[in-house]
């Protein structure tokens, strides 16, 4: 198992979120991209979308699968990470350094429900 | 769920594991891309014994045999392998498989693992006068699929007997109720073999090639180097409702064969469907993803879909209404609501280096 950050919320999905003020910046966990093995498509959504929470964002494919990305949080899409975009396999050499998309909360109280690193290392040890 | 016998090794290698034909089987063990990538300038193997075999043996094995498949067995030679489709009397396909020819009298049958009950009552329901008895042999074979350039050199260091014979040809001792059979035979469109023996004498084998560093390679890797090379599978470019034309299988139907199970069906069946090799240049076509034409109208629907490990491209077999498109239309696949551009490929996507 890779160091889990510890300044960062996680999701059972294996999702990291970064919250400054209203913002929450997403992407998914070392864990996530370990399992999904070779990143090869990544496909995320326009600034302006709106999403509640458990709505499916985007998806990443590995070679032959494909999985959706679910959102934690309701709110709206400020920017999406191009680069991740065009270079999906930078998912798989650095997790934890390339977000997905930045969201602008509308109910920033849905941050409680998110795990802590070590909640989220704990799920991971009993569901791996 | 069922095991095969090499089970134990899938886990010591850290395979993942799923349920495949009613067995646990590992869909990778630690990375797609490298096992198909072995497959393809090296060695790779598979555990591939939840495949069915089936002994026919009598007087009559060969020309029952023949019989029941479109393709051609009488005239195939001693130790010769053909695939074919096995069909229904109004030509749709029960399944398809591999035949080898031991003798005229012993003809082995490999089935699809999640076909083998329905496969077993059909050529029982068959057997009429012939003189032949049918065996179900499949719990006492292991089944290990070697595939990749370096496949013969390796297996004849492990086996100085084996010899250089060709593609879709045996070797057999023939010796005892379970004998081992060599096969230049595979689904990875690459040079190797397919090898069936009891099941001690096959985790030996496997053990074997693993010490010489021959990657083992999940079901995964095994599903793209077979659409690479645009390989059909059953249950997606075959199913039951389809006739061989239909899946893109003419070259297996010999209806010059005097008579075989489904020819009258077969001799006026018009299919129409077109099996279309689709590669883009953006997006990874998945099974179930519509084709369209350039005024969104459906003409069919992808049968099998990946990303191409040696084109790194999405590519995709599909199954499309004849009348519905013309050699120059603009093609889309619809992937979550997106059109992107599908060019159509001739031949396959990857050339094999099958001899």
């Amino acid at each position: 198992m890779s160091t889990i950050p510890e300044n960062l919320y996680y999701t059972e999905e294996h999702e990291w979120i970064s919250v400054e003020g209203d913002v929450a910046t997403i992407g998914i966990t070392d864990f996530a991209q370990s399992s999904l093995g070779d990143i090869v498509f990544v496909e995320l959504p326009d600034s302006e979308t709106e999403f509640e929470d458990g709505d499916s964002f985007g998806v990443v494919e590995s070679i032959k699968s494909v999985s959706d990305l679910y959102t934690p949080l309701s709110g709206t899409v400020l920017e999406k990470n191009e680069e991740v975009e065009d270079s999906p396999e930078k998912l798989n050499e650095n997790a934890f350094g390339s977000w997905l998309v930045k969201l602008k909360m509308s109910d920033s109280s849905q941050v409680e429900k998110l795990l802590s690193a070590e909640k989220y290392k704990a799920f991971c040890e009993t569901n791996s | 769920m069922k095991r095969t016998s090499l089970y134990d090794s899938h886990l010591d290698l850290g395979a993942k594991m799923v349920e495949f034909g009613g067995f646990e089987m590992p869909i990778q063990y630690s990375n797609l891309k490298q096992e198909a990538l072995a497959v393809r300038n090296s060695a790779g193997m598979f555990d591939v014994s939840h495949m069915g075999e089936f002994f026919i043996k009598g007087k009559d094995a060969a020309k029952f045999v023949d019989h029941l498949i479109t393709n051609d067995f009488l005239n195939a030679g001693q130790l010769k392998a053909v695939y074919s489709p096995l069909c229904r009397e109004d030509g749709t396909v029960v399944d398809d498989l591999i035949a080898y020819k031991i003798t005229d009298e012993f003809v082995m049958l490999c089935v699809n693992a999640a076909n083998l009950d329905k496969d077993w009552d059909w050529i029982q329901s068959k057997i009429g006068d012939f003189e032949v008895q049918l065996s179900n042999e499949s719990d006492n074979y292991s089944l290990i699929a070697l595939q990749g350039p370096k496949s013969f050199e390796i297996l004849k260091e492990i086996d100085p007997e084996l010899n250089d014979i060709p593609y879709y040809s045996l070797q057999t001792n023939n010796e005892g109720s379970t004998p081992l059979i060599y096969a230049r035979t595979g689904y990875t469109g690459e040079d190797g073999f397919e090898i069936f023996g009891p099941h001690t004498q096959i985790m030996n084998l496997w053990a074997k090639l693993l010490a010489k560093d021959v990657t083992p390679c999940g079901l995964g890797a095994r599903d793209v180097l077979r659409l690479e090379v645009c390989y059909p599978l059953y249950g997606q470019e075959i199913t039951d409702e389809l006739t061989p034309f239909d899946a893109g299988l003419k070259w297996t139907v010999k209806l010059q064969k005097p008579s075989f199970v489904g020819k009258s069906s077969l001799e006026n069946a018009k299919s129409s469907f077109s099996n279309l090799k689709l590669v883009l240049d953006k997006g990874i076509p998945r099974i179930g993803y519509k084709v369209e034409d350039s005024n969104g109208q459906i003409i069919g629907e992808v049968t099998s879909g990946s990303m191409s490990v040696v084109l790194g491209k999405g590519v995709a077999m599909a199954r499309v209404n004849k009348e519905k498109y013309t050699s120059d239309s603009e093609l889309f696949i619809d992937i979550r609501g997106k059109k992107f551009k599908a060019n159509r490929h001739k031949g396959p996507f990857v050339k094999g280096g099958h001899k």
